[in-house]
């Protein structure tokens, strides 16, 4: 039998919903072929496997996010009753004005500008990437967004005060790890700087998380940092820390003393 | 009270109503877009953007139309959204070796049995319509016959590709097995 029919009938077999006919074809099919047996015993796994996956639970944090959106969106809404002109024509007339006024403003804006403006459009979107990645770091409500401003630093070429400052923040304070470690991702490109590399040595003293312990160590070994190794000492000595981390640490005081 | 007659008055400005389909749905959207995407936190903002889509397009949503199908394509919308905006800029939208380490809460990592890792590895490894033909049929039990309508086409076409997709998943799982 053909593999593609073969298998759809199977399948059929197994969430039961042949008809008399095909059963008895599929029944037959399987007393006569071992390979077809083995197929039948596998989409039986899978199909199950599904069936019994259990469903994932999302976290307090979703509701509380909604709850947080809703009462925004209906504060906004009682906000957006607004005054109308009537008939519609005074509307139309109102928006032809409108639109005049801002296209001559336009042009009398571009007209004094125009030398600069190459560097005014550069400034800017240097400035928009900047505004967008510190939006995406600071939002509290949003993981993932906060993983993807990290990620955003990651790109820039060299990264002013202020995205330092907002990364180290993340780095020691955000409660989700995959921020923590998105934020040491970045920092770690822009480790030649001074600032930067005080912050990570710093970091190593107050970090408790052990992923983030982890990739800190392997970092201050690669940077050849031997001002951690008294850091270093004290999470080999603690009882408190875990056991993979302590192994790491104590390659990491081999490798630098 | 129907999910038809609480969106309905959420589309005549009762916002606060919304919070009733929060409740009834919020779960079964999560676990399809935690299923899509393979992450959790990921799922959560979606989910989340989901019903504020609700509320902003509330009357994207025709009076008497059955509320199931049109939040699940609220969904597939944000999920389709956020794939294509991000599907060229970062390259990791689904990395399949770091899927267990996604979907679990920390806490539950050591409990995730070895069946269920080896379901998502080979769940990541299909097409994202075949994907997401097995999350709404197998994981999120919906009929051929609605899935049929979401999708725009018949219930026989959907049966066939639900069938490939299965044998498509057979094949990925127990090669994954072997390793």
């Amino acid at each position: 039998m053909d593999k593609d029919k073969l298998e759809s009938l199977l399948i059929g077999y197994i969430d039961g919903t042949l008809t008399d006919t095909d059963r008895l074809i599929v029944e037959q099919e399987l007393a006569q072929h071992e390979t077809s047996c083995l197929v039948y015993e596998q989409l039986k796994t899978v199909v199950q496997a599904m069936h019994n996956s259990p469903p994932v639970e999302p976290s307090g944090r979703l509701k509380t996010s909604f709850d947080q959106v809703l009462k925004e969106e209906v504060e906004r809404n009682g906000k957006n009753k607004t005054a109308f002109f009537h008939p519609t024509i005074y509307r139309v007339a109102a928006s032809v004005t409108l639109l005049m006024i801002a296209g001559g403003i336009g042009f009398w804006i571009s007209r004094q500008q125009q030398p600069n403006a190459e560097l005014e459009a550069m400034r800017k979107e240097v400035q928009a990437t900047k505004m967008m990645l510190m939006t995406m770091l600071e939002n509290n409500q949003s993981a993932s967004q906060r993983v993807q401003g990290a990620n955003v630093a990651y790109t820039l070429v060299k990264a002013d005060d202020e995205i330092v400052q907002a990364l180290v923040s993340a780095l020691n304070e955000d409660p989700n790890t995959n921020v923590r470690l998105a934020a040491l991702d970045a920092l770690s490109k822009f480790h030649q700087d001074p600032a930067v590399r005080s912050a990570l040595i710093k970091s190593l003293r107050v970090q408790t998380d052990p992923s983030v312990q982890l990739v800190l160590i392997q970092l201050m070994v690669s940077m050849k940092e031997k001002s951690v190794i008294r850091d270093l000492e004290e999470i080999v000595g603690d009882e408190g820390t875990l056991k993979a981390v302590k192994d790491e640490a104590y390659k990491g005081l081999l490798k630098l003393t | 009270m129907t999910d038809e007659l609480i969106m309905e008055a959420v589309k005549n400005g009762d916002l606060q109503q919304a919070s009733l389909l929060f409740d009834r749905y919020n779960k079964r959207i999560f676990n399809f877009l935690a299923r899509m995407t393979m992450d959790r936190d990921l799922a959560e903002d979606l989910t989340q953007n989901v019903f504020l889509r609700l509320i902003k397009y509330r009357n994207s949503y025709r009076a008497g139309a059955r509320f199931e199908p049109w939040i699940y394509q609220v969904a597939r919308n944000v999920f389709s959204d956020h794939y294509q905006q991000y599907k060229n800029k970062f390259n990791d939208f689904i990395d399949v070796e770091k899927i267990s380490d996604h979907m679990p809460q920390r806490e539950e990592f050591e409990n995730v049995e070895e069946q269920e890792k080896i379901l998502h590895q080979s769940l990541a490894k299909l097409s994202h319509e075949q994907r997401e033909l097995l999350v709404l049929t197998r994981f999120q039990h919906l009929k051929y016959e609605e899935v049929a309508v979401m999708m725009d086409t018949t219930v026989a076409n959907i049966k066939v590709k639900v069938h490939r997709a299965i044998a498509k998943l057979r094949e990925h799982y127990f090669e994954l097995e072997k390793i």
